[in-house]
């Protein structure tokens, strides 16, 4: 038997003798597995937006940590010497000791994958193209494992050298934090992390759009790889006195790095960087119209906490955060309700401490004020109003966490278009999108776009209120559309929200435990609809 | 010594950043010879090995094995040589079989691990996990995979070292077996008695310099040392016994023991026990000695300090 496949088979079966190996290669990936699938516990399609996260930690950990805490830990007890008084070749060795850790990689992957399906994931839809980006991302791992090995004179400093990729790589690096939630300069870091285009490869062979259409990130991983095998070699040592500090051959380190740099550069010139969704420090698509007249100064940079309606001091009672019942608000012209004590400022309930709120984002704005004095009907409201009052440029930008919108011209991985396709099929015979009350009626449809954004429903949430707009549009007519949102904007805790526990039929989980939360999420939602109903917004 | 060395090493130079490790050494090795690389620690003898096995790529020097350049073509020298070194360095759960299969695979010709197991006394651990085995065990190990491509050179390192007596006595007789099957032996040992027992010849390297090298009868022959008498009697003695015997020196008297070294051991001893004779004394017990190899060892290493070569 030749000398690859003898240190294949061996470094396989220690490999498998290990229980710390196989604590950190099986079940840690299943951990994590597990915790995505509880995190993200009220999607359609359990873990199928998630398996590039999923797998690229699989292959992180396996080849960062794994491969490089075996290779220096034999080195430092002096396996490796010994290998060296036999006649076989270096690149024998590494061979072996590669092709060993990646099946243990593929292994620890399908582990998932298996389990993930069990859990009522679909089957990937490019399986062979699935197995060729896992490849690839493992490829570029391994590479970056044997320069750790390489540069790691001991066991320690292989963890303390992994962790300071490993955790960049995870939280701004695209890996388990998705990029359109991170600033402006992250995103571009992240151009540099190879953490990305794994994730991004393995996300298109699982979710439909294939490796074809991600060439870039699988030649990134091809060219990471490459240069980090290449300086792994050029600088391989085999015996634990060779301190790293002292080799001759350190200067190789430049090699793997300037992969990167490459990369990142080459993402930043082709404008790759571009198709993930900026978080603009500016306005985004909710672009500021010159016409918009705010009845004060234009604020310089928008910011995502600052008031949308500026109105006079408001009169009412801040609402309770109670569901209420529901109310007949504005078909007849009710007065409002009395607001016998103004308060100094919109009064929103905080959240109780540990709802489901956007991570790290500040709620969009507070609440406007609950009812203004001057109309006692919606139907009363006017153009005049709307842009004395509204603010559009401060409202958070569709690309963010907080109130998502997608691009008209983005287009939804196949297992959320039928969800999306779903979801426009029921929307018409939809018992609360029925109601009699216009306002209510516009509300129940603007909470099957809040609950999705509250429940944080990455990738569908910001399609929902493409599909809720046209419906509402085809429900209510031009001009009552536009004060009834403005009334819903200046009143977002008025009404029934008891639409929220009647989203099954639409495809969606029901009931959010933070109405608060949601209720303002319906508010932006619905001065977002205005925007662009009155062309406040600027849509590209 | 054959006229055809096995070995053989001329002018070989190793320096690591300011100090010389090893500066100027030359040696050679005849096919089927034991021979013995002694030395204080970091005498240089380690490098030297590392060097002419290829572990070390040496700055300067020839090093011919088996009739190869072995710095030139340092992987065809590797297909003839075994080596052991002076610690096994295995993997924890990796067994006999498998390290002997994997390291067999090394190599264009191997022998079978059973062979190999049989052969070193093993075939009963030959399945367990290397953390688990004695160092007996390890050390026989390690001689089974110097042994798996059946070398007409062996080196081993320290080979006894850290061993019991019993381990150590088994291993001084897979040493001599070894030579007996043809093979040529290079040990370097810190133990002189095992040197001088199981080596055809021997070479003293200190400070990077080969300081005396022959067989070892041969330099304790050589050695400045004076054979030394130790005398025990029935009676206590005293200097007055020894007054005007030509030759005696270095005397002490213990009770009724007396030790004594002389150049001229056999008239001195005659004369001694001549007049313990006339006094009535028997002698209980008489022993001499002619120097040994630790004593050539401390002599011509001193002797390097006297000098005060680098």
């Amino acid at each position: 038997m030749t000398a690859f496949v003898q240190h294949f088979i061996v470094s396989l079966k220690l490999h498998l003798r290990n229980r710390m190996a196989l604590v950190y290669g099986f079940i840690f990936p299943t951990i994590f597995l597990v915790a995505f699938w509880v995190l993200y516990r009220f999607e359609q399609v359990p873990l199928v937006r998630h398996m590039g996260e999923l797998l690229t930690v699989t292959a992180l950990g396996g080849a960062c940590f794994g491969l490089p805490t075996t290779m220096v830990s034999e080195r430092e007890r002096g396996v490796w010497r010994r290998y060296r008084l036999a006649p076989v070749a270096t690149a024998t060795l590494v061979a072996g000791t590669i092709a060993a850790r990646f099946v243990l990689l593929l292994a620890a992957a399908i582990v998932q994958l298996a389990l993930a399906m069990a859990l009522g994931m679909p089957w990937p839809a490019h399986p062979l193209e699935l197995f060729v980006a896992f490849t690839l991302v493992s490829f570029a791992f391994i590479g970056l494992g044997l320069v750790i090995a390489m540069m790691a004179d001991t066991v320690p400093a292989v963890q303390a050298l992994g962790q300071c990729i490993f955790l960049p790589m995870l939280i701004i690096g695209g890996v388990a934090v998705p990029l359109a939630t991170l600033p402006e300069w992250a995103q571009r870091l992240s151009s540099f992390f190879p953490g990305r285009y794994a994730v991004e490869a393995i996300h298109a062979s699982v979710m439909g759009s294939g490796l074809t259409a991600t060439r870039f990130a699988a030649a990134a991983l091809i060219l990471i790889g490459g240069a980090g095998l290449l300086a792994s070699v050029m600088m391989f040592r085999w015996d634990a006195q060779q301190r790293f500090a002292a080799m001759r051959s350190r200067s190789w380190i430049a090699v793997a790095l300037a992969a990167w740099i490459a990369v990142g550069l080459s993402a930043e010139s082709t404008g790759r960087r571009a198709r993930v969704p900026a978080q603009p420090a500016s306005t985004g698509t909710a672009t500021p119209p010159p016409q918009t007249a705010a009845a004060e100064p234009r604020p310089a940079p928008p910011v995502p906490d600052a008031p949308i309606v500026t109105t006079t001091p408001p009169a009412s009672p801040a609402p309770a955060p109670v569901r209420e019942p529901a109310r007949t608000e504005s078909t007849s012209p009710k007065p409002a309700p009395p607001t016998p004590v103004p308060l100094p400022q919109p009064a929103t309930p905080a959240p109780p401490a540990g709802t489901a709120t956007a991570p790290s984002v500040p709620p969009p704005a507070p609440p406007p004020p609950a009812g203004d004095t001057k109309h006692a009907s919606w139907r009363d409201v006017t153009m005049a109003d709307i842009d004395r009052d509204l603010i559009f440029t401060r409202l958070p930008p569709d690309e963010g966490v907080v109130t998502p919108i997608a691009r008209l011209d983005e287009e939804p991985d196949p297992p959320i278009a039928a969800q999306l396709d779903k979801l426009s099929g029921a929307l018409p015979s939809w018992a609360p999108g029925k109601v009699k009350d216009p306002v209510q009626r516009v509300r129940n449809l603007l909470y099957v776009a809040a609950v999705p954004d509250v429940f944080q429903m990455t990738d569908l949430e910001k399609f929902i209120p493409l599909v809720v707009y046209d419906h509402i549009q085809t429900e209510i007519p031009r001009d009552d559309l536009i004060k009834i949102l403005y009334w819903i904007a200046l009143h977002p805790f008025e009404g029934d929200d008891s639409a929220v526990d009647q989203l099954r039929p639409l495809g969606l989980n029901s009931g959010p435990a933070d109405m608060e939360t949601t209720r303002d999420r319906l508010s932006v939602y619905a001065v977002k609809l205005l925007g662009r109903i009155t062309g406040k917004i600027k849509i590209e | 010594m054959s006229p055809e060395p096995l070995v053989r090493v001329h002018d070989l130079r190793k320096r690591y950043d300011s100090v010389d490790a090893v500066c100027g050494v030359s040696f050679e090795i005849g096919a089927g010879e034991i021979f013995g690389l002694l030395g204080p620690n970091g005498a240089g003898k380690t490098t030297t090995v590392e060097c002419i096995i290829g572990l070390r790529e040496a700055d300067a020097g020839d090093i011919h094995v088996c009739g190869i350049d072995a710095r030139q073509q340092p992987r065809d020298v590797k297909q003839r040589i075994g080596a052991a070194l002076q610690t096994t360095a295995l993997q924890d759960k990796i067994t006999p079989r498998e390290a002997l299969a994997l390291f067999g695979s090394f190599y264009a010709r191997s022998a079978t691990p059973s062979q190999l197991l049989d052969r070193f006394a093993i075939a009963d651990k030959a399945d367990a996990p290397f953390d688990s085995l004695s160092g007996g065990q390890r050390q026989r190990l390690a001689l089974a995979l110097a042994f798996v491509n059946n070398p007409e050179l062996v080196f081993l390192d320290e080979p006894t070292a850290g061993l019991d007596p019993q381990s150590r006595h088994e291993l001084h007789d897979e040493i001599r077996r070894m030579k007996q099957d043809g093979h040529t032996v290079l040990l370097t040992t810190h133990y002189l008695e095992e040197a001088e027992t199981l080596c055809d010849r021997v070479a003293i390297i200190d400070r990077g310099r080969i300081v005396a090298c022959g067989a070892p009868h041969d330099l304790t022959a050589r050695a400045k040392a004076r054979p030394t008498c130790t005398l025990w009697t029935s009676q206590p003695l005293t200097n007055e016994l020894f007054a005007g015997i030509g030759g005696v020196e270095d005397l002490s008297i213990d009770g009724a023991t007396a030790r004594f070294s002389s150049r001229r051991i056999n008239a001195a001893v005659g004369e001694v026990l001549k007049r313990l004779d006339d006094r009535g004394i028997e002698v209980a017990e008489l022993r001499v000695q002619r120097a040994s190899l630790e004593r050539v060892f401390l002599d011509v290493t001193s002797a390097a300090d006297a000098s005060g070569q680098p």
